[in-house]
């Protein structure tokens, strides 16, 4: 429930039920029976981070726990931060209202660069000190988890403490290590060093890093009995992990307003510049049974009528057809739509087709990434042009007449034929849907192509390769636009500036928070929403801090350099990534793990254990 | 198939939740009361529900009609207990009843306002300036409709007004025009009183309390 104070603004603001809680399933406890307060921050609107899995997934395991009470907080637009601001009224939990300053500890998930002035931003208007040197009490604690993990350096200051890799375990490993601490009055000093070895926990003040003189990282030393490599945290076993039987029900519409469950992390496709590809290895599938159980939980303490089977490649699942077989027994007399996003254009049985669409249609996406075969060679995208319009073909004759298209530019080699290849594989879509006698009568097709700008992350084989300056984006856009012949073909493009920052922050190091502390003071945030990035403010604050935004995106990095995020471990060893972009110069591909292991290294810190390792074994 | 009127509260947060997301709002809640529903056969099949009179944004209702189509044997006293256990909070379903009147018979609408102005003075000074412009017989406001803007007498909307000071706050009760046909929203009318009398309330809070058809009958 929120402070009484705001009873007034609420119905000067935009959409004011992202600000009062109350949703159903939200919980609420009795304050005085709670040691642990824990404020789960989503550092963008409510919109968006309440379709976020991870946070419903923590948010439930938390609240299970009769000591501590999660609450969730999201970022206020622009109109409500300013009457909070003139009120102040301090960033509050949705579900009791108070001041999340007070808490035990105030937690943001990460899920892209962009959002860290947001996370800047939340803090003052907690009233919390941003930078964690700053903060001298135990609480709150400044904690940080999601893909951005990773890397977190250019925010290092900021945090107290970061966990990489899956959450289901370690957010309850800390927590309890804190209440010891809490109780026994320890120092945030002390916490920390302790907090340190429990594995998958990094504290980024027990690190020093020097630089050599051309600015690249000469060593990351760490101290107090820190360990040299934080190893990210995986959870073995993914039928006995936690996961939520309720969400959140809100009131006003969110981008993704459903049942998502969960049927696999990580994914055997090998794609040279997906992060979350080997973010998330090794491979750890849930048993159709266990999906099925949790989605019709959910389903049953929710009332949504659309169920996402969510995972990195939906079609590689073992289980799927065994799942939906079983599944749609149920979904389809009580009304609900089952939907697979991340599926792949050259593994999607017609059958399965056909029985998806008896309730209702939603779209269909293919990402064939790029648009020649040889870049998709190069980006390991094993995917024929084929194969894209054979499935496309299927998807209308099944009745289908819109389909997305997502591809890349900027990718490593790339050239004006490839290019013009997007242009064109769209093209031969069109011309599929008017070749196909078995098209819906009487109406057009759309082919919406989508075209981001290929930013290189940390742990992709690609983690080396420079990437295009906004200016090159622009003309490779121009150029495309250009190629596009049909009224049939929308093209929408990442914004250059954007997808520029963000190959900044992704690969950057510590002198970064400076920068990124500036961009705020200077009235930076939202940098994510286009009408809301003030680019030219970016740049002067590099500028006045004497950092060369191009030092981080434009440069060939070596492979004997140290990358910032080196005292990292995901498992996924970087011999392996050598390997990988060197066969993406060869323009070589590496077959999916389901045909032949290609030892990246990641089961290892899974005891050895990796579902498609065991596959070939029996 | 058969309709039923559901009758609710809503107040407290659910105040802030609009028209669209009460209809999407209630959609979910009917689901997961496991009722037998009666699904609309269009292309996206859905629930069907009909919000006879929707409240605008930030206006309680004490009794809303809502309509809803089931199939199957429930009884009206199975369907609110049905309901009653899966509201969000705020929601609060007081009867399940037959439909007796048809939407298009709400002409009428009866408001409990509560002005909240900080001094007795200026809450009693307020109550006699409005009931003496109320009675004059005009109060002329612009009002927006989805033919564009209109000059319009508010006056020839208001059934019955009366204002009294109570302490600092202000209770006003008013039946005004509601439904299809015409159509004031209360909140139209204390913006217009604010503007012509310089006053400005601290909080104010509009409860809608009952609905009335052409000849004054509460509706069924």
């Amino acid at each position: 429930m929120f402070p009484k104070q705001l009873e007034n603004v609420l119905l000067k603001v935009q959409k004011p039920g992202r600000y009062t809680g109350g949703e159903l399933n939200s919980v609420i406890k009795d304050k005085n029976k709670i040691d642990i307060r824990y404020a789960f921050c989503f550092p963008d609107t409510y919109e968006i981070g309440m379709s976020h899995l991870g946070m419903k997934i923590l948010y439930s395991l938390i609240n299970e726990r009769d000591d501590a009470w999660c609450e969730r907080v999201f970022a206020p637009a622009s109109d409500m931060e300013e009457q909070m601001r003139s009120l102040k009224v301090p960033l509050y939990g949705l579900e009791s209202g108070d001041a999340i300053k007070d808490f035990d500890f105030i937690a943001f998930t990460m899920m892209y660069e962009l959002c860290y002035t947001n996370i800047l931003n939340m803090l003052s208007l907690a009233g919390v000190p941003l930078r964690s040197a700053e903060r001298k009490n135990l609480s709150p604690l400044i904690v940080g988890g999601g893909a951005c993990a990773c890397n977190i350096e250019p925010m290092a200051e900021f945090f107290d403490l970061t966990t990489p890799g899956d959450g289901e375990e370690v957010t309850n490993e800390v927590i309890d290590l804190y209440k010891i601490h809490k109780a026994k009055g320890s120092t945030k000093a002390e916490f920390l060093r302790e907090a340190a070895k429990i594995p998958g926990v990094y504290v980024p003040s027990l690190y020093d890093v020097e630089y050599n003189d051309d600015g690249i990282v000469k060593a990351i030393i760490p101290k107090d009995g820190a360990p040299a490599k934080v190893t990210k945290r995986t959870v073995k076993d993914l039928d006995t992990m936690f996961a939520p039987s309720s969400f959140v029900v809100p009131f006003i519409e969110v981008v993704h307003d459903r049942t998502t469950v969960e049927t696999f992390r990580g994914c055997i496709r090998g794609c040279r510049f997906c992060q979350a590809c080997f973010l998330y290895r090794p491979i750890r599938e849930k048993s159709p049974e266990t999906v099925e159980k949790q989605c019709r939980a959910i389903y049953e303490n929710t009332g949504y009528d659309e169920i996402s089977l969510c995972s990195l490649s939906t079609s590689d699942y073992t289980g799927l057809e065994k799942l939906l077989n079983s599944m749609l027994d149920w979904t389809v007399p009580e009304k609900i739509n089952v939907a697979l996003p991340s599926l792949r254009a050259d593994n999607f049985p017609e059958e399965l087709m056909k029985k998806l669409a008896s309730v209702r249609k939603s779209g269909l996406t293919f990402a064939p990434e790029a648009g020649t075969q040889r870049l998709r060679d190069v980006i390991n995208k094993n995917i024929t042009e084929q194969e894209v319009l054979s499935t496309a073909s299927l998807a209308f004759k099944g009745g289908w007449t819109a389909v997305k298209l997502y591809f890349m530019m900027g990718l490593p080699t790339e050239t004006d034929e490839d290019i013009e290849g997007i242009a064109k594989l769209a093209q031969a879509v069109v011309d599929e849907y008017y070749n196909n006698p078995d098209k819906p009568k009487g109406r057009g097709v759309n082919v919406s192509v989508s075209v981001a700008t290929l930013v290189p992350k940390p742990f992709t084989p690609f983690q080396w390769e420079p990437m295009i300056t906004p200016e090159e984006t622009k003309e490779k856009q121009t150029k495309l636009l250009s190629y596009i012949r049909s009224r049939k073909i929308s093209v929408s493009m990442h914004n250059s500036q954007t997808s520029f920052l963000e190959g900044v922050f992704s690969r950057g190091d510590r002198r970064l928070s400076k920068v990124i502390e500036k961009a705020w003071e200077y009235g930076c945030k939202f940098d994510s929403w286009d009408d809301s990035l003030k680019f030219d403010v970016w740049m002067q604050c590099f500028e006045e801090c004497g950092i060369d935004p191009l030092f981080y995106t434009a440069r060939k990095r070596s492979y004997d350099e140290v990358l910032p995020w080196d005292h990292m471990d995901y498992g996924v060893t970087k011999q392996f990534f050598i390997r990988e972009n060197k066969k993406a110069h060869e323009g070589l591909t590496t077959p999916c793990c389901r045909e032949k292991c290609a030892g990246c290294g990641a089961a290892a810190i899974n005891g050895g254990e990796c579902s498609e390792i065991r596959k070939s074994v029996v | 198939m058969r309709s039923v009127r559901v009758w609710f509260k809503k107040t407290g947060t659910a105040i802030y939740i609009s028209h669209l997301d009460m209809n999407r709002c209630l959609s979910r809640a009917v689901v997961r009361a496991k009722i037998p529903l009666w699904y609309t056969e269009g292309f996206n099949p859905k629930p069907y529900l009909n919000f006879l009179c929707p409240l605008p944004l930030g206006q309680e209702g004490l009794n809303e009609p809502l309509d809803i189509r089931i199939e199957g044997e429930m009884t009206n006293e199975e369907v609110r207990n049905a309901l009653s256990s899966v509201m969000p909070e705020g929601i609060e379903i007081k009867s399940v009843t037959d439909p007796v009147m048809k939407t298009a018979q709400i002409t009428s609408a009866e408001y409990e306002i509560t002005l909240e102005t900080g001094c007795e003075n200026t809450a009693a000074d307020f109550a006699l300036k409005a009931g003496e412009i109320i009675k004059s017989g005009e109060l002329v406001a612009e009002k927006r409709s989805k033919k564009g803007v209109k000059t319009v007498n508010l006056c020839e909307m208001i059934l019955s007004f009366s204002a009294v000071a109570d302490g600092a706050f202000i209770r006003i009760k008013t039946v005004t025009a509601t439904g299809s046909a015409s159509n004031l929203n209360p909140d139209l009318v204390l913006t217009a009183l604010f503007e012509k009398t310089g006053f400005e309330p601290v909080s104010r809070k509009i409860s809608r309390t009952k609905l009335f058809n052409e000849s004054g009958e509460e509706f069924r």
